[in-house]
């Protein structure tokens, strides 16, 4: 078995088999259902249809898996050297590119955790509506790379800070700024300086295609666009987490 | 004495016909907004505007006009609170001149779907009759909206099937 795939898998037990692992996913599942409950309850969401919940849903899915990429990924180096586990694990015959995708390979598992945690609800809001096959499926092709992009981000911020804290909060505050679409609405962002944050946001770029396919059922091809820049942003990240990987200090 | 009580007459008629000449006569007209979905159905904005004017010879006191709703269904017939449909639902007017009108915009949002009727009712200090408004009727399109009954069972069904798994967990690890 090649040293990526070991680590991967150790790093995936860690989160789904760990009570540290189910306690994020029954926190992300109860924020999803106070989600949910919100949107039957209140009388002027009640109005909302279906495409445009299931576009609100996805979004916070996307959020979520971001968030616990950026957990994860703070913790993945700066963690090891807190525990003072960094050294063997530099020292392991495995080069920084195996240890940084097999501990990506963790966050991958992560997101695929919470995307299943989240089809119940997207089918419980969506199902009587329009789209939701399509939902399912672009909440997959964008949410994976945003959240690996905030993944790999984190994790070359762990690299390059010295502690667990420090990575955190910088990689925080990037997600805060690029997820800020989700409760600015597109009147809000329609200026100059909106658009062209749009235009290079990947957040944004997931975003805009769950309101283009969900509720205004647009097809694929005016999407490419939008997921060049998720895919530009996922090979961007992914140098910096192993270009920081490449220059970590014990 | 007969000339005399026809000219008293005469003299009470013709008080009568300068006094009602005299009072505010208030017209009421009603119409949809251009910018209304042709068919609204459930959560549309709508907005319906109002010209009230005094086409009498003397000012209008204390007007005050407001907006009323009807249900139309055959065996739902009823007046419908205004209370989650739109917050604008009447106006006053301290004074309006002989002459003059005012255009009144009632926006408001369509919440459930039915038949519906609009009229825009009106009265004066001064004046012990209603003015209305002609009547505006309007179908609202039901819409597929999120329903409770799929939603409850997974909004408590998942957390507690979680936290039931790691409960397990723990009471094993011990």
């Amino acid at each position: 078995m090649s040293p990526t795939v070991l680590i991967a898998r150790k790093e995936a037990g860690e989160i789904l088999a760990s009570g540290r692992g189910q306690g994020w996913l029954l926190a992300l599942s109860a924020i999803l259902s106070v989600l949910s409950l919100l949107l039957v309850s209140n009388t002027e969401l009640s109005l909302l249809d279906n495409a445009q919940v299931v576009y609100m849903m996805m979004g916070t899915v996307t959020a979520l898996g971001a968030l616990l990429a950026v957990a994860l990924g703070s913790d993945a180096v700066a963690g090891e050297r807190e525990r003072g586990t960094l050294v063997p694990l530099l020292l392991a015959p495995v080069t920084g590119t195996e240890i940084v995708l097999g501990k990506m390979g963790g966050q991958v598992v992560a997101w695929f955790a919470t995307y299943g945690l989240a089809l119940p609800y997207v089918w419980a809001v969506g199902s009587s509506g329009q789209n939701l096959a399509q939902a399912v499926g672009y909440l997959a092709l964008f949410g994976t790379p945003v959240v690996l992009t905030f993944g790999f981000y984190a994790y070359g911020l762990s690299a390059r800070f010295v502690s667990v804290r420090s990575a955190l909060l910088t990689a925080l505050i990037t997600l805060v700024l690029f997820a800020s679409p989700l409760v600015m609405g597109p009147g809000l962002r329609d200026n100059p300086i909106g658009k062209a944050f749009d235009a290079v946001n990947p957040f944004s770029a997931a975003l805009n295609s769950f309101d283009s396919v969900v509720i205004d059922s647009q097809p694929f091809t005016a999407q490419a666009g939008r997921l060049a820049v998720a895919i530009v942003w996922l090979a961007l990240s992914a140098w910096f987490a192993k270009r920081s990987m490449e220059r970590t200090e014990v | 004495m007969k000339p005399v009580i026809t000219l008293l007459a005469a003299c009470l008629l013709a008080g009568f016909a300068a006094l009602a000449g005299a009072a505010a006569r208030l017209d009421m007209a009603l119409s949809p907004d251009r910018s209304n979905p042709s068919s609204p159905q459930m959560g549309d904005h709508m907005r319906f505007i109002s010209v009230i004017r005094n086409g009498g010879d003397t000012p209008a006191q204390g007007v005050v006009a407001w907006i009323s709703l009807v249900q139309v269904d055959p065996g739902h017939e009823q007046p419908m609170d205004l209370e989650d449909w739109s917050a604008h639902k009447a106006v006053t007017r301290a004074v309006l001149a002989p002459g003059e009108q005012v255009t009144v915009d009632w926006p408001m949002r369509v919440i459930q779907a039915g038949d519906y009727r609009v009229v825009i009712s009106a009265v004066e200090r001064d004046t012990p009759h209603i003015i209305t408004s002609p009547f505006i009727d309007f179908h609202v399109r039901q819409k597929p909206v999120v329903e409770s009954a799929r939603i409850l069972p997974v909004a408590l069904g998942v957390p507690l099937a979680l936290g039931g798994l790691l409960g397990w967990r723990l009471r094993r690890r011990r």
